[in-house]
């Protein structure tokens, strides 16, 4: 872990940033796991060949195309392995409770939110982020900055990853579609209209 | 949330055996997993479910009865035709569902056996929330999304889930497997009202995991209809399902339950028997939604629900037959 005084005069936010989610997730990591053990139960289990896990254990996970192996617990949400542990950034933290969707990512295709999903449960599926979706002329993050569909921007991974799934399952939605496809996704600054108007654009610039 | 151990099972029999005491089942996981976090539920053991290629899936069609699998999840239900056209009820319940993300994840089977949503179960004070002095908190606290009825008892809290309503008024039955096998019972007697913190308000007994919802051969019409704060992300304030058959054009037979307004999903006798022997228009849907209301004791700040019941039910009741006169 690095020493985040020190190194902030060299470093940018960003990395600083990075620096203090990891030292927060040790922190929580680190604890023991102490849990009962049903030792009959587990030897049964065993007899049958399914495995009960417990404490750390090594994982690997198809992130981006990409074999990506950590250190996990059971406990260990997906969002946060791939952003404390795999340093895959894209999808954000914000409510942890599967209510504003600043985590979408998509998972064998279907978008879902990574912080309400285990780790150690998303092992042999497809994960995608938004860190390997298009930026070109006629991708939806394009159609987002034509169409000024952001602020501060804090919801923008997990806006544009939901609107990359709406487009993947319907690639000539309505309004209507794109608002209710769109529904599991917040933005207190409010450029919902900005939004919507990304999503119906960037169908059109795709189709192309 | 506190560290488990984990068993990702691959069939029903290597969960069961999995789901010793301390253990929970989970399938989506977006119920249990929040419910971790807040430390409102700390199982010893997760069995995840989702793996398991035996609990997901949708069999039959709307002429014969429909089995539908409790990992099926609610994205998939209503990729399903037949649902969608012959069971109205329960497609457009499901469609209302959390959001595009919720129900990629969650199945119908999580969607059953979620908790209750009420505040202070989820800040870790119980199903009958009472403080040192015996108060009930959801009695002399903040009750604007409680129960309206039954609420002479302990039990104040709303029933959660919206897809039981639309499947008891369909007449579905719920199969359980355990290790004594499997039982199958009306899906309305998969719940119970707890009388105390430590009582499950579900009937499954220990190491039980629903296992497939059967909906029997579409007669009659069906039809839902809910009121909510907001078009996603929550549950309904008041919904209704109802399911009629008829004879020529008066209802010879009804179903109506609604959700929001008891600790278990309401059937309203009141409303099924005053639709009864009359062809449902404006005038006698309105007479359905006022008896619904008779005997509704609301709380401190949930009067609002009276009111929104006896529309919901004429709603509902006009939706079934095909007419949305509030819209035209």
């Amino acid at each position: 872990m690095r020493d985040n005084a020190s190194s902030l005069n060299s470093s940018n936010r960003r990395d600083f940033l990075r620096g203090s989610g990891v030292a927060a997730a040790t922190a929580v990591l680190t604890q023991t796991a102490q849990v009962g053990m049903d030792e009959a139960s587990a030897e049964a289990l065993a007899a049958q060949d399914v495995a009960v896990q417990s404490g750390s254990m090594k994982i690997t996970l198809q992130v981006n195309g990409q074999s990506m192996t950590s250190e996990v617990e059971p406990r260990s949400t997906l969002l946060d392995v791939l952003r404390h542990r795999l340093d895959v950034t894209g999808p954000k933290r914000v409510c942890d409770r599967s209510s504003c969707g600043a985590c979408t990512i998509l998972i064998n295709g279907q978008s879902v939110y990574s912080c309400t999903t285990l780790a150690v449960a998303a092992q042999g599926k497809e994960i995608r982020t938004l860190e390997s979706f298009d930026t070109g002329p006629k991708s939806v993050a394009h159609a987002f900055h034509q169409n000024d569909g952001l602020m501060c921007g804090y919801c923008t991974p997990g806006f544009v990853t939901a609107c990359q799934a709406l487009l993947e399952k319907n690639p000539n939605p309505t309004l209507e579609e794109v608002k209710k496809g769109l529904d599991g996704n917040i933005c207190r600054c409010g450029t919902y209209v900005g939004v919507i108007q990304a999503a119906l654009d960037a169908a059109k610039a795709i189709k192309v | 949330m506190k560290a488990f151990e984990y068993v990702g099972a691959k069939s029903v029999d290597q969960a069961v055996k999995a789901l010793t005491s301390g253990s929970a089942a989970m399938a989506g996981g977006t119920d249990l997993i929040n419910r971790m976090k807040d430390y409102v539920t700390s199982p010893d053991r997760v069995v995840y479910l989702n793996d398991v290629k035996e609990l997901a899936g949708i069999s039959g069609d709307s002429g014969t009865g429909l089995t539908i699998l409790s990992g099926t999840r609610l994205s998939d239900l209503l990729a399903n035709d037949s649902i969608k056209k012959s069971y109205p009820a329960l497609w457009q319940t499901a469609s209302e569902v959390g959001t595009p993300q919720i129900r990629n994840m969650a199945t119908i089977g999580g969607n059953l056996m979620q908790h209750p949503r009420c505040w202070y179960y989820r800040s870790g004070f119980g199903l009958i929330p009472k403080s040192s002095d015996g108060k009930h908190m959801l009695r002399e606290g903040d009750n604007r999304y409680a129960s309206i009825f039954m609420t002479d008892g302990d039990a104040l809290y709303a029933h959660p889930s919206s897809l039981a309503i639309p499947l008891i008024a369909l007449g579905a039955k719920a199969t359980l497997i355990g290790p004594d096998g499997e039982r199958t019972m009306d899906v309305a007697e998969l719940y119970k009202v707890p009388t105390s913190n430590t009582e499950s308000p579900f009937a499954s007994r220990p190491g039980e995991i629903l296992k497939s919802v059967s909906v029997p051969a579409a007669a009659g019409k069906n039809g839902s209809f809910e009121a909510r704060h907001k078009q996603a992300h929550d549950w309904p304030l008041v919904m209704a399902s109802a399911s009629l058959t008829f004879s020529g054009d008066t209802v010879s037979d009804a179903r109506v339950v609604v959700y929001g307004v008891a600790p278990l999903p309401w059937r309203s006798k009141a409303a099924e028997e005053a639709i009864k022997g009359k062809s449902v228009t404006l005038d006698s849907a309105r007479a359905a939604g006022s008896a619904a209301a008779e005997g509704a004791k609301p709380l401190s700040m949930n009067g609002y629900k009276v009111a929104m019941l006896k529309t919901v039910i004429t709603r509902t009741l006009c939706v079934t037959v095909g007419n949305r006169y509030w819209e035209v």
